[in-house]
């Protein structure tokens, strides 16, 4: 019995301590982002390009450029892939193919990033004979696909079935009944989705390593080599200058803003579609 | 009505047709496009097909100079710092979860819930700069007095940087700390109440309950989501490149620079040169590929059966 009670106390106590160290550990590394990175932000990081290698000042508008425009292309090319892909599945659940289809974008959500950075290399930089943004777009959109797939399937799962029904009952096609019916009741949960697959794909580096490549300068040819701010923290941080390693904690800070911004977008859409189906 | 199909009803079969082909064609594309990747990176790493054959995958040596090329040492890496990540973080991962749907209170727990989807937002490569100048310092002196503490002179002159499996292990913990915590928080929170509450009714103690009724009820959704989270421990590229110290050697303690094939082809891609040396890394991410592709597919159907059960 006191065995029993002791027990309860020592494992009651272990799962908080675990919890406290789980918050400890990611307060430290916010702190640390935080603290690091606004140390060393100035007019000049959000305004100017990046100095020769070693010399101090200089920014990262490149980069900044260069994570709005691919990031934006990719779910341009991603989100009609993705959504469509999303109906079908949800339009012919359980049916067999329909569950390939599901299992198929499960698995490229676990695709490593290296490995859509290579595939990204050799289908396209390879055979257009230049590093571009362009290819690395199309990388991140492999990326965005799935993970936009699987949401609008699971929001278009949330559609109550008696307003299609009724809308079958008036005589509705199909198409119409998604478009006019489904997509209407569930945009919000959809753009939601969309804002939070961006966020993902706004951090990734590894994609863009053998794609994007990097450029010192302001880029907007999107068939040319730009930089992003994931490549530009990875290129500082590796660098052997502190001005740049300082730039890389500005450059993560911003970064981590930017993914905050999108998720909280996210965030407060579907707790407006919450409200209303409440 | 009209007996006669009217223009709309045409325009609107015509928009029907287009929808179903719209939706199929992305279908299928979501799905060709897995057979896409496997095609295009087996084709491009052909000429390593065909100079190294299978024993690629065993082969230790991976030597840039005179290019032959082994991916043992980074299969050692990729697993070592995969499975080392995963025993560290999932008795924490148990923990929190367990913390958060039985113990906290929704005032705990939702701000909780908000921190461990913002720790699982962070981009790799942010992890990796936090890794690579606030871990690996820490890492490194821990190495310094392990050193002595053991009187291993070897480890001590060995260039103690702080980079390597150790420090890889330990920042790819807390990568997939927060991912493994809220799959298993997910499972729990359906454990339905009337069983908690029977084992309560009976004199159980709270954590005699866990034990015995939420933990087996939870179990294989539990096994499935450690196999996602050891699957993108596998892959995890940025944060494990810029600690791991892109050593080329097989390594033989835990301090030591090493690589995994995710780490390998990021360090090293850019300086191949050779088509030689360009197949080999391309072979990396096929190995890569094929792992990924499994342990997701095993998950999920883990998953679908915790579920359904």
């Amino acid at each position: 019995m006191t065995t029993r009670k002791l027990k309860n106390g020592v494992m009651g106590f272990l799962v908080a301590a675990s919890a406290v160290m789980l918050i400890t550990v990611l307060v430290v590394i916010v702190w640390h982002i935080f603290i690091s990175g606004v140390k060393y932000l100035n007019w000049d990081f959000f305004t100017k390009t990046p100095t020769p290698m070693g010399e101090s000042g200089g920014g990262v508008f490149n980069a900044i450029v260069g994570t709005f425009l691919i990031t934006l292309v990719a779910a341009a090319i991603g989100t009609p892939f993705g959504m469509f892909a999303g109906i079908y599945v949800a339009e012919h659940r359980g049916q067999r193919f329909a569950d390939v289809v599901r299992l198929c974008a499960d698995a490229l959500q676990g695709v490593p990033s290296i490995v859509i950075g290579i595939f990204g290399y050799t289908f396209l930089v390879v055979r257009f004979r230049s590093y571009s943004a362009l290819s690395a777009s199309v990388a991140l959109a492999f990326m965005f696909v799935p993970t936009t797939t699987r949401v609008t399937e699971e929001v278009l799962n949330l559609v109550p079935s008696g307003l299609k029904e009724a809308a079958y009952a008036l005589g509705a096609r199909r198409s119409s009944v998604v478009w006019n019916v489904s997509i209407k009741t569930a945009a919000a949960g959809i753009t939601s989705g969309l804002l939070t697959s961006m966020a993902r794909i706004a951090g990734e580096t590894a994609p863009l390593l053998f794609t994007a490549f990097g450029s010192r300068y302001v880029e907007w040819n999107m068939l040319r080599p730009m930089s992003a701010l994931p490549l530009q923290i990875f290129v500082n941080a590796s660098s052997p200058y502190p001005a740049l390693q300082q730039q890389a904690w500005s450059a993560a800070f911003v970064l981590v803003l930017l993914i905050l911004l999108l998720q909280y977008g996210a965030k407060h859409l579907i707790a407006r579609v919450l409200r209303v189906k409440a | 009505m009209a007996a006669l199909p009217s223009p709309s009803d045409r325009r609107e079969a015509a928009r029907e047709r287009v929808f179903t082909a719209a939706s199929l064609v992305a279908a299928v594309a979501l799905v060709a496009t897995i057979a896409l990747f496997l095609v295009q990176l087996l084709v491009t790493s052909r000429t390593s097909w065909a100079t190294f054959g299978l024993p690629f995958l065993w082969h230790s040596e991976w030597n840039p100079v005179t290019e032959k090329f082994g991916a043992l040492p980074m299969i050692v890496g990729t697993l070592v710092t995969g499975f080392g990540a995963l025993l560290i973080s999932t008795p924490f991962a148990l923990g929190i979860a367990i913390f958060l749907a039985d113990y906290a209170g929704k005032k705990v727990a939702e701000p909780i819930k908000y921190l461990i989807g913002l720790l699982g937002g962070l981009p790799s490569v942010i992890f990796g700069l936090w890794g690579l100048f606030v871990l690996v310092p820490i890492v490194s002196k821990f190495e310094v007095w392990f050193g002595k503490l053991v009187g291993s002179e070897a480890l001590v002159a060995s260039g103690t940087t702080g980079v390597g499996l150790l420090a890889a292990i330990l920042l790819l913990a807390i990568m997939i700390l927060p991912f493994s915590a809220s799959l298993i928080l997910e499972a729990l929170l359906v454990v339905p109440t009337e069983l908690k509450e029977g084992a309560l009714a009976l004199g159980a103690t709270k954590w005699d309950t866990i034990q015995n009724v939420e933990l087996p009820y939870v179990r294989k959704s539990t096994v499935g989501a450690l196999v996602l989270s050891l699957g993108r421990a596998l892959g995890e590229t940025m944060a494990v490149t810029m600690v791991i110290g892109n050593g080329m050697k097989m390594p033989t303690t835990l301090f030591d620079p090493a690589n995994t094939l995710a780490s390998a082809i990021a360090n090293q891609f850019l300086e191949a040169t050779s088509p030689i040396y360009v197949g080999s890394l391309i072979q990396l991410a096929l190995i890569l590929f094929v792992i990924a592709i499994i342990i997701n597919v095993l998950a999920r159907v883990i998953l679908r059966r915790g579920i359904q059960q």
